[in-house]
């Protein structure tokens, strides 16, 4: 596991609350991770791609994303991530959202998210399913990051 | 939204009664004129008739003339030569003389005038008469010398004048009337020819009233049939027009209708959450408290004790069940507009094979409510979405077995008819029925009628009519308290694959 313990994970979440439940249940899985969390699309963009710490710049990361935020939908951050010529095109992008609906579902595929998932609303399986997220996490394989 | 509204004007002058009265006015003077033609006829007969007459009695007056003066020539004769055959003839002609003047006798019976004269004429040939016969008998005496000096006496000469003017009297007589029946006759037919000509005229001015009556009407009609040829052949744009007007708006509704619903649901995920994470503190506060109650009761406050054992969790609960409810209902409205989203796939049906599936599928519940579902007579065939109509019957037949009237075994009857291209579809129970004032209001969302004593969120039939109308249908309910309910669903046979959506 000391491998991973160098990608860092970036969750855009514009819901407080979804964050802090998110991390509860990636903490609970086992996954000690460093957790960024951004609130809206604009600084996590500039983190992604221009902070001298984000994963653009320093290491691989993978990326948890809501596809509602306040100022811009989370597709357009993952046309940006998955663009020809992005240094993030092979990072791993979570989707993860409430939306269940098919169309947007296969509309992110077709961006080149890596793994979909919807929030349950029942907590419990909520809970269980970030844990299996975590789980899976700590599993996966993370590419370098090309400069 | 564009489409002008072609309006029909329709023509409410009295065409009918415009033509009708041209066509008595017509007829009546075809009549007037053939009456007239008729009372000519007749006049024309009566009027040669008089002219006959008038020549009858010319000709019998000439003839009686005639027998008169011819008398004359055989007297003389008789008396010159004494010849028995002048005798014979004077005899024969005498002998006709009678009846010839009777003729004209009976002729002119009708005249005052012509009696006068005829009366006139019988005393001067009776006068003459009588000379010749006293003539004649001298001679057959042996008097010749006698009648011959009698002959030179006698006036014969003067009266064969006489008789001779009364004759041309009489002619004349007979002229004059002919004259006036000439007269009159050429008035009659003046009359015919103006009675002619005023009919001809009215049928002149009616025929020219009546065609321009049906060429106006004609024309009103070509105006109309061209409006609503026109209106025919803009109808179809204007129903894609409105199709696509509806459709839209419904597309607007079910956008808002799930972005509402998920909107909705992110916050639910953060109550149901953090009340989760809030219900696991119980458990090591619970802990806590039994540890502290064995070890110092003394710092073990009534409060404290409370909130652990009793508020906490009931307030934990309370929201669970509120969020949960919650839940249940934004999912029912993420459900209905995801519905309205699904691609209609419209093909054959068979109704009463797809109830008879319905049935299997949830015998077990319709034979735990003590009740059974049959198809009617034969339901006519229809093309549509298999899954929309399939949903449609079995929420009705499950409500229908749902809501039985206590004591009363649940019979519901399938039943189907088609009418102008729509298929009517009745599910039909003898159930407690739904109070008229419940009749619209059962099918919106989360609204229930009756005693709330079966569970459900009040989505079925919202969701039912939300097909219905998907499927380009409606759906009513005809019920009474405690009679049993009938829900009418009327559909399109063919469902109109050409919606924008499907």
């Amino acid at each position: 596991m000391t491998e991973h313990q160098t990608v860092g994970i970036v969750m855009i979440e514009d819901d407080e609350g979804h964050a802090r439940l998110i991390e509860k249940n990636i903490r609970r899985a086992g996954i000690s991770n460093g957790i960024r969390h951004f609130t809206d699309g604009t600084t996590a963009l500039d983190f992604l791609f221009n902070a001298p710490e984000g994963p653009a710049l320093n290491g691989p990361a993978l990326i948890l994303l809501d596809l509602n935020l306040p100022d811009m939908s989370g597709t357009d951050i993952l046309v940006r991530i998955k663009a020809e010529g992005s240094p993030l095109k092979r990072t791993p992008v979570v989707v993860l959202t409430t939306t269940d609906d098919k169309v947007e579902i296969q509309r992110c595929y077709d961006l080149g998210c890596n793994v979909y998932i919807t929030k349950p609303v029942n907590y419990e399986s909520f809970a269980t399913a970030i844990r299996q997220l975590g789980l899976f996490l700590s599993v996966i394989q993370v590419p370098e990051i090309e400069g | 939204m564009p489409g002008t509204r072609t309006k029909l004007v329709m023509d409410n002058r009295p065409i009918g009664r415009v033509l009708m009265a041209c066509m008595i006015l017509g007829f009546a003077s075809l009549v007037a004129t053939g009456v007239a033609a008729a009372w000519l006829t007749g006049r024309n007969q009566e009027h040669t008739r008089w002219v006959n007459h008038t020549y009858e009695v010319e000709l019998a007056i000439a003839n009686a003339s005639i027998a008169i003066e011819q008398g004359e020539t055989p007297r003389r004769g008789y008396l010159i030569t004494r010849a028995p055959a002048y005798l014979e003839t004077y005899r024969a002609n005498r002998a006709r003389q009678p009846e010839i003047l009777a003729k004209v006798s009976r002729l002119t019976a009708d005249n005052p005038r012509q009696r006068a004269n005829y009366a006139m004429l019988v005393a001067l040939v009776g006068n003459l008469q009588r000379q010749r016969d006293l003539t004649i008998g001298l001679v057959q005496q042996g008097r010749g010398r006698e009648a011959i000096a009698r002959f030179f006496t006698e006036t014969a000469a003067q009266r064969m004048m006489k008789i001779r003017a009364v004759a041309t009297r009489m002619a004349d007589e007979e002229r004059r009337l002919l004259k006036i029946r000439d007269a009159e006759q050429t008035r009659s037919v003046r009359a015919f020819y103006l009675v002619l000509a005023l009919a001809g005229l009215i049928l002149l001015v009616v025929a020219i009233l009546s065609l321009t009556t049906v060429m106006r009407y004609t024309r009103d009609l070509t105006r109309s049939r061209d409006s609503l040829n026109t209106l025919n052949e803009t109808l179809e744009a204007q129903v894609v027009e409105r199709t696509a007007d509806l459709s839209l708006a419904n597309d607007e509704i079910q956008r808002f209708a799930y972005i509402v619903s998920h909107d909705l649901r992110s916050p639910l995920v953060n109550v149901m959450g953090f009340t989760a994470e809030l219900a696991a503190t119980i458990a090591p506060l619970e802990d806590l408290l039994e540890r502290a109650e064995a070890t110092a009761p003394e710092i073990v406050s009534e409060d404290a004790r409370l909130a652990v054992r009793e508020d906490l969790p009931e307030a934990v609960s309370f929201i669970r069940t509120s969020t949960q409810k919650m839940d249940r209902l934004i999912n029912a409205i993420l459900k209905l507009s995801r519905e309205g989203r699904r691609v209609i796939t419209p093909e054959r049906l068979d109704i009463a094979e797809l109830v008879g599936t319905i049935r299997a599928s949830m015998q077990h519940i319709i034979d735990d409510r003590g009740a059974t579902v049959s198809v009617e007579g034969s339901i006519p065939g229809i093309v549509s979405d298999r899954v929309a109509i399939e949903q449609i019957l079995s929420n009705l037949i499950e409500n229908a077995t749902k809501y039985l009237q206590p004591g009363r075994s649940g019979v519901i009857t399938v039943s189907g008819h088609e009418a102008r291209g729509r298929v009517h579809l009745a599910v039909a129970d003898n159930g407690r029925g739904i109070d008229p004032r419940d009749h619209s209001r059962v099918f919106d969302l989360f609204r229930r009628s009756g005693a709330q004593d079966q569970p459900g969120e009040g989505i079925g039939l919202a969701h039912v009519r939300a097909l219905a109308y998907r499927l380009g249908g409606t759906i009513d309910l005809a019920s009474e308290l405690g009679k049993g309910a009938t829900f009418r669903l009327n559909l399109p046979k063919i469902l109109n694959t050409q919606d924008p959506k499907a």
